[in-house]
């Protein structure tokens, strides 16, 4: 008699990760951290440790010792269903990797589990199942006409066709956060730093796609950051700027390993670019915000690349910022809850991961809140909302710049 | 005395017992190993990449991820190595209580399998050397001396473990939150853990007529006693090492390594 085929596949999961649900030791720390286990009133589901638990059984039922002797072991299809929804209720934030005593690359994990869940027919989650249809049918996840990205910039932008320094937008940015855009585009012009963008030929960094595990989907994340890095190469740009951290990340870790090569270019988040030109003495301020500000770290930028101090020099640096901290901040920040696809896929609990934070910076007292991230942005200000602490401010750390340059906004498409 | 760790003329049966034990439980636990390595080695050897099915799957993706780039934390083999494999800083950055109970549980562990293979030794070159004629032993390499130099650094790791032990015991019964949170997973590990430390002791104590021999006084009691907590560690430390939590042992120190010591 034939044995029986295992339930679950290896698919997407590399040797290195399948040894990692051996090295649990299940010492508990992620569950103290993580931020969606404690928005979903400690469902045990949504406990990185548990997830890794259930997945190891699934291993061992499928490739174990039993199963070596007698086969394989049937895994019910509704525990792998509720595995999948419990995998999805994961903002990937990196915070049990941080605190994860065996030093678990657990963000990856999820993202090859979804990975792994989607070419199993259970994954995404759903409307996450739109990305990749919206992102090849109109190069973005937002059903806008491309050509929309830069075509509304008022005229006085001047963005170059060819230059060293490539300003690349983000979706968000482009579409949605105009404002966050504009800013970027006349700090720069104010700096007078000779910069060009994609435009219309600009595609979805697949951030979205990598985080949700759809990215190999008709190769359309690897398509797509081969025809940016194409482009951008075509620009003639040496460096490339970013004012979104979600597509700072993607640019930075995943195009590489999605190409299989380096980036002919150097990515710089546009807070390390601003933290280089002041401490040069190259800005000057003309405004002066008088403000107590804190700042929210995201996750994309850092805990995932490690960039901490350039957005706190910068809000340090401008006349007027009393700048106070969080509690949980840097390594140990609270995610904002909209990333790994959970603001798309699960919004009421990216709402409430949003709130707790809100009220972290609500504990400081602070007049503003800020980030470097436009997604961040958005969520944080839907969790004020929500809370109706009205008397919060959220804002982009490059609009604050923007602002204490003396840079008229004004004239910025509604969000 | 002529009791060692059975290896006597009187008890040479129990000696022939514990070395085919040892090597029944390496062999169990070879071939566990091969079967984790295969299971590991149903991954890929790079990320989007199709499963690989060797056996070599996962030393390749191991090396491979040690010598790329990280972001966010590059640090090198020998810092993973003797600060966060030895050291266990990551554990220390989370709950200094937790890890002074996973450290001296380590610490007294490693140290008592160091003596007991270096006991383990003597006699053996004690064996090899009179079957040889050879007596021009240092007086040291004696069995009956070396065990009695062994005997306190012996007492202080044991009691060291004991220690380790006690807080994990206790924070399994009376924290609630660990107690909870706590499956057979976890129990097996300790409850083997426990047996093997408290059994030691005992027979140690029968042996020395100490606290821990539980006023059991007859010394003929002290060999059988020896040998199990011998085939317990056996069975349970080396040969079960792949199917439990125990693991951990050999899986937690490669993923410090593949991640560079972690985020």
């Amino acid at each position: 008699m034939a044995k029986r085929e295992p339930s679950v596949n290896t698919q997407n999961l590399t040797a290195v990760q399948i040894m990692e649900l051996d090295s649990c030791s299940r010492c508990g720390e992620c569950v103290n951290w993580c931020p969606t286990y404690d928005a979903s009133a400690q469902d045990p589901g949504l406990a990185p440790r548990d997830k890794i638990l259930r997945w190891r059984e699934f291993m061992n039922k499928s490739y174990g010792l039993r199963a070596r002797l007698f086969g394989p072991k049937e895994i019910p299809e509704e525990d792998i269903e509720k595995f999948k929804d419990d995998v999805y209720k994961c903002t990937t934030c990196g915070m049990c990797a941080t605190v994860c005593e065996s030093a678990i690359n657990t963000v990856e994990l999820w993202e090859s589990m979804r990975a792994n869940l989607v070419k199993r027919g259970n994954g995404p989650y759903g409307k996450q199942g739109m990305f990749i249809k919206l992102i090849a049918e109109y190069k973005n996840p937002y059903m806008a006409n491309n050509a929309d990205r830069v075509n509304w910039f008022p005229k006085d932008i001047k963005v170059e066709d060819k230059a060293e320094v490539l300003y690349f937008g983000g979706c968000t940015a482009e579409l949605k956060q105009r404002k966050l855009a504009l800013a970027t585009a006349r700090v720069l012009n104010k700096l007078g730093i000779k910069f060009t963008m994609l435009g219309e030929d600009e595609i979805c960094c697949g951030s979205a796609l990598i985080r949700t595990g759809q990215y190999f989907i008709n190769d359309t994340a690897k398509v797509n950051a081969q025809k940016n890095i194409d482009n951008i190469k075509a620009k003639g740009a040496k460096t490339v700027l970013y004012a979104c951290a979600g597509c700072y990340r993607a640019s930075l870790i995943d195009w590489p390993r999605l190409t299989g090569k380096k980036l002919p270019f150097k990515v710089v988040h546009i807070t390390q670019f601003l933290q280089d030109l002041i401490e040069k003495g190259e800005i000057q301020w003309e405004k002066s915000i008088d403000k107590k500000v804190t700042y929210h770290d995201p996750c994309h930028l850092g805990r995932h690349v490690g960039v901490f101090e350039p957005p706190r020099a910068v809000l340090k640096s401008i006349p007027g910022i009393e700048f106070i901290e969080m509690e949980r901040i840097e390594e140990n920040q609270r995610c904002c809850g909209a990333g790994g696809g959970v603001k798309a896929g699960v919004p009421d609990l990216a709402m409430g991961v949003a709130k707790t934070r809100v009220e972290d910076a609500l504990e400081t007292e602070a007049d503003l809140l800020s980030s470097a991230c436009p997604f961040c942005k958005r969520n944080l200000s839907d969790g004020r909302d929500a809370l109706g602490a009205k008397q919060l401010e959220v804002e982009d750390v490059v609009v604050l710049v923007a602002e204490a340059m003396g840079i008229d906004l004004s004239d910025a498409p509604k969000e | 005395m002529d009791y060692f760790a059975g290896v006597s003329d009187a008890l040479r049966l129990t000696f022939v017992q514990v070395m085919i034990m040892a090597n029944l439980s390496i062999g169990i636990f070879i071939i566990g190993m091969y079967i984790n390595l295969k299971k590991w080695g149903m991954g890929s050897t790079g990320y989007g990449q199709e499963p690989s099915g060797s056996i070599f799957a996962f030393p390749r993706m191991l090396a491979q991820q040690m010598s790329e780039h990280a972001h966010v934390h590059n640090q090198s083999v020998l810092e993973t190595f003797v600060l966060d494999i030895l050291f266990q800083r990551r554990i220390l950055r989370r709950s200094p209580l937790r890890w002074f109970m996973h450290f001296t549980i380590f610490f007294g562990w490693m140290a008592l399998f160091v003596l007991s293979l270096a006991m383990f030794a003597v006699e053996m070159v004690h064996l090899i050397s009179a079957q040889l004629g050879v007596h021009a032993l240092p007086e040291f390499l004696s069995p009956e001396i070396f065990r009695e130099l062994l005997a306190v650094p012996n007492d202080i790791f044991s009691y060291i473990l004991l220690t380790g032990i006690i807080i994990a015991i206790y924070r399994r019964l009376f924290v609630a939150k660990v107690r909870e949170s706590t499956i057979a997973y976890d129990s097996i590990l300790l409850i083997g853990l426990t047996v093997i430390t408290i059994s030691g002791f005992v027979a140690d104590g029968i042996r020395t007529g100490r606290f821990w021999g539980f006023g059991i006084e007859d010394p003929n009691l002290a060999p059988p006693m020896a040998l199990f907590h011998v085939v317990i560690s056996l069975l349970f430390c080396i040969a079960y090492i792949p199917f439990s939590k125990y693991i951990h042992m050999i899986a937690i120190p490669l993923a410090l390594l593949a991640n560079k010591g972690g985020e």
